[in-house]
């Protein structure tokens, strides 16, 4: 009996809070608060319900234990990991030497940054650039918007500058449920006397300790912002110095502003015009101000727009570049920052270097020794329409379950069905497994070590905390055995021989700009982490971005000027005549692979409720608790109603966690590619519990039951 | 006697029940603490308040309930009969019965935690610092000690206040 402390990290939202796993013989039993070391970001070791519950999905007892060969689909054999990596590494080269761009690899938010570096290469290394993560489907819209004004798409300040802020502006995002620690911070600004705007359809939890309270129409975004901003320029509050010397395209923003004035922005957004007023003056006249939003304001066909215009209305009031002001965007996952830096991405190599830049490209040609493709890769949503059409044939999908995450899950569904091999790589039996051609047990997050980067850039080392179960194993050690049977098994950054996940941290610092000076045996002294950018070893890291200038090529903010209004795609019409936006529990997490296996949160936030106006539900006959059937133009989903004032009257929220997302809508931003998943138009009929009974079972169950005769 | 409880900041509660989860892992299973929504906005938790004049102890024909050195009201299963007279008599209605072995569970405030020297897990956990954890007279202490400050910062900052006459 050996009991230790392991020091690990979160591996549930962004926020990237310490905890010590209490583990005995390798054995999880417990976990301690970490309130004894300094500048976590979780200070005291707070932590919300997910992160208390942490050692409970590792002891689930349906954790795959052994690869897993289809016979056909849905039911398995178990065979050993040798014969898994052989038929993939064949598999895998053949369609590489046909055509690469048949391939389609999934980097995974929820591991830690080696694995996603090491897909990344190993997707490029066989010639396509065909890669991506879920990034994609939350948060893709920052960093393109970010990079266009900002020149970088991570969040410009940390924590410790919203505690000191004197005004916060939190938009499409459910804070005090979806991050609860960080919401921590956002009250002692508040009890320091910092003023709170929060705008969101629905009252929130968040909007509870809100000052000024705007409750708009999903997807009027574009209308709300560009009216602040109008009235901001208008009363000349904005900083006069701050524009002129560190911005471009003023002008274009003022005159794109002109018609948006209050008036016309309350028919647009349903806010009234004097709150509009208000909220613009509070903002700008408080000196320090931080921007937080999440995928409210993301998820839409305009949110590349919306994540620019907030870039603008931050510059223009000069919250930028100083502490205690800036961008937030919350992230959702663990390590969904550190995957975008690892290049998890179609269209960049590591630390956001272009594919197209034919310099980046020989740099990377030299230090990977293989040529590489120039050409800009699919993402997840072009990936399966492409593969509808044919032209992609093979998915490896790492920790991902886009039957449940991706908009439109029915097509999704369908397209998986359609491809002739997928591998998935897991730690439980997830949706998508049903599909799969092979399938590798992997150690969660918790049973190896890793660097980790939260939302705020915070690179940290998470130990490994518990064995793994039975044959699983690490992500980055399965990905380098693929790689090496394929035949890139040089010693080096050439090939895929690597002894631990330190030594690919060591391979990412030597071509990742900002990770320079971020190593490993710095990151296993410092528990708390170094924030990125960090050029060299003896760099304490960087806290607030954008000091001197910023890093677009002439160093100056680029204003966004969006003169014309774009609300949802889809509007409600005689047909389907509600709105319908989805949101998150506290207690659940996206996918609730890991929460539905974890007693304590299933017995809390057991299935999902469709929120309805009292209004509404009292024409259509709803009272709460009654099961209800919404349906859009792409599926249909039984949910019980619950009747609440916090939605706007017309429009319906439902948690999506379940599988909500049948009924949401893949339209794409053109240029963040994000389908618009937060507002579509929708219809709910009343019906019985055997009808509701009897489309359940119609839809994917979130935790399947595996068909596998052992081996 | 300086008694020690969980007091509850009902202008923090952001209802995440992070403090049921931690309770629920700390006490095998059932969580002592629980939290509750009110008219769709307002939400509280609600635990024992171990009180200085205990109904509860004062009814328990066993003596099963007890206080301990620190002044917090804890149960003996050993000698818990499982009568529920306890529960009858709690105002805030805190002892349950535990089906599985038919005896009555309450919070301990974290005996195994105190005797290590460390806070009950629901205060240590609390993420936005809604439950405090000390002595009546020191929390309020404090937040007079916070309040004053934040006056005297304001008068300094501030153009137009007379703190004459106040």
């Amino acid at each position: 009996m050996s009991e230790r402390l392991v020091p690990v990290v979160c591996p549930y939202c962004g926020v990237g809070c310490r905890l010590y796993v209490r583990s005995v013989d390798g054995y999880p039993v417990g976990i301690e608060y970490a309130n004894d070391i300094p500048n976590i970001s979780n200070e005291f070791g707070k932590l919300c319900p997910k992160g208390n519950a942490v050692v409970e999905y590792l002891l689930a007892k349906d954790r795959l234990k052994k690869p897993l060969k289809a016979t056909e689909q849905g039911k398995f054999v178990e065979i050993s990991w040798s014969e898994a990596i052989k038929e993939i590494a064949e598999r895998l080269k053949a369609y590489a030497k046909d055509d690469p761009n048949q391939l389609m690899f999934f980097g995974s938010a929820r591991t830690f940054n080696e694995p996603n570096y090491l897909i990344q290469k190993l997707a490029r290394m066989l010639g396509t650039n065909n890669v991506d993560h879920c990034a994609r489907l939350c948060h893709a819209p920052t960093v393109s918007g970010l990079k266009a004004v900002f020149g970088a798409g991570a969040m410009t300040n940390t924590y410790k500058d919203i505690e000191e802020a004197n005004v916060i502006f939190i938009i499409g995002h459910n804070y005090a449920e979806t991050h609860p620690v960080g919401f921590r911070y956002v009250l002692k600004a508040k009890e320091r006397g910092a003023k709170v705007i929060v705008a969101d359809p629905r009252f929130t939890r968040t909007a509870w300790f809100a000052d000024i309270y705007l409750q708009h129409y999903p997807g009027s975004d574009i209308a709300l912002i560009n009216g602040l901003i109008h009235v901001i320029i208008k009363e000349k509050l904005y900083d006069e110095r701050f524009v002129r010397e560190r911005c471009v395209g003023f002008d274009e923003v003022v005159s794109a502003v002109e018609k948006f004035t209050p008036e016309f922005v309350e028919k647009v957004t349903g806010v009234p015009a004097e709150l509009i007023v208000e909220a613009a003056r509070t903002f700008a006249t408080a000196g320090k101000g931080v921007i937080t939003w999440a995928m409210g304001l993301t998820q839409h066909t305009h949110g590349h727009d919306n994540v620019r215009l907030l870039g603008t209305l931050s510059a223009i009031c000069g919250y930028q570049g100083k502490e205690g002001a800036g961008c937030a965007p919350m992230r959702g996952q663990n390590n969904v920052q550190g995957a975008c830096d690892m290049a998890a991405l179609p269209n960049v190599f590591p630390g956001y270097q272009a594919v197209t830049d034919p310099e980046k490209r020989k740099f990377f040609e030299e230090f990977w020794g293989v040529e590489l493709s120039g050409e800009v890769g699919l993402t997840t949503i072009e990936a399966a329409y492409a593969a509808d059409k044919g032209k992609v044939k093979a998915y490896y999908v790492m920790g991902e379950n886009p039957v449940i995450s991706e908009a439109n899950a029915n097509h999704v569904m369908h397209t998986l069905e359609k491809l002739e091999f997928l591998v998935v790589q897991d730690i439980v039996p997830t949706p998508t497994i049903e599909f799969a051609d092979i399938v590798l047990p992997a150690a969660a997050m918790l049973e190896n070590d890793g660097s980790i980067t939260n939302t705020e850039r915070r690179v940290q080392w998470s130990f490994q905390a518990a064995k793994p179960p039975g044959e699983a194993r690490p992500d980055w050690w399965i990905i380098s055995e693929i790689g090496k049977a394929i035949g890139f098994d040089k010693t080096g950054s050439r090939g895929f021989v690597y002894g631990d996940a330190a030594d690919v941290l060591r391979e990412i610092n030597a071509c990742t700009p900002q990770y320079r000076g971020i190593t490993p045996e710095r990151l296993k002294e410092n528990l708390a982490g170094i924030h990125w950018p960090c050029p060299s070893e003896d760099h304490p890291g960087t806290r607030v971005l954008y000091k001197e200038k910023f890093l677009t090529p002439d160093g100056k903010a680029h204003l966004a000027a969006i003169p014309e209004y774009r609300g949802p795609v889809e509007m409600p019409d005689e047909e389907y005549p509600f709105l319908l936006t989805t949101h998150r529990y506290v207690g659940m997490y996206h996918t609730v692979t890991m929460t539905m296996r974890s007693d304590a949160l299933k017995k809390r936030w057991p299935e999902p409720l469709a929120e309805i106006h009292p209004e509404d539900a009292e024409k259509l006959g709803i009272k709460s608790g009654d099961w209800i059937k919404i349906e859009t133009r792409r599926g249909t989903y039984p949910s019980k109603a619950k009747v609440t004032r916090t939605v706007k009257k017309g429009v319906i929220a439902v948690p999506w966690h379940w599988g909500a997302n049948v009924l949401t809508n893949d339209a794409l931003d053109p240029v963040a590619k994000i389908p618009e998943t937060k507002a579509c138009a929708c219809r709910i009929v009343k019906i019985t519990e055997e009808d509701a009974k009897r489309l359940i079972e119609k839809l994917p169950s979130v935790i399947p039951k595996l068909d596998v005769v052992r081996g | 006697m300086v008694r020690k409880t969980v007091f509850i900041d009902f202008s923090k509660c952001i209802e995440c029940r992070a403090c049921e989860v931690a309770c629920e892992r700390e006490h095998n299973g059932m969580s002592f603490i629980s939290v509750f929504e009110w008219q769709e906005m307002a939400a509280m938790a609600l635990n024992c308040r171990h009180c200085e004049k205990a109904p509860c102890v004062e009814v328990c024909p066993t003596n099963a309930l007890y206080r301990d050195e620190d002044g917090a009201v804890l149960l003996a299963p050993q000698k818990c009969i499982g009568c529920l007279m306890c529960g009858i008599v709690c105002p805030f209605g805190i002892p349950e019965l535990d089906l599985i072995n038919k005896v009555m569970g309450k919070c301990d405030l974290c005996a195994h935690r105190r005797a290590e020297g460390k806070l009950p897990a629901c205060v240590e956990t609390c993420p936005t610092d809604a439950l405090l954890y000390g002595e009546f007279n020191e929390i309020i202490r404090k937040r007079r000690e916070k309040f004053t400050e934040k006056t005297i910062e304001l008068a300094k900052t501030g153009e137009n206040i007379q703190l004459t006459g106040v």
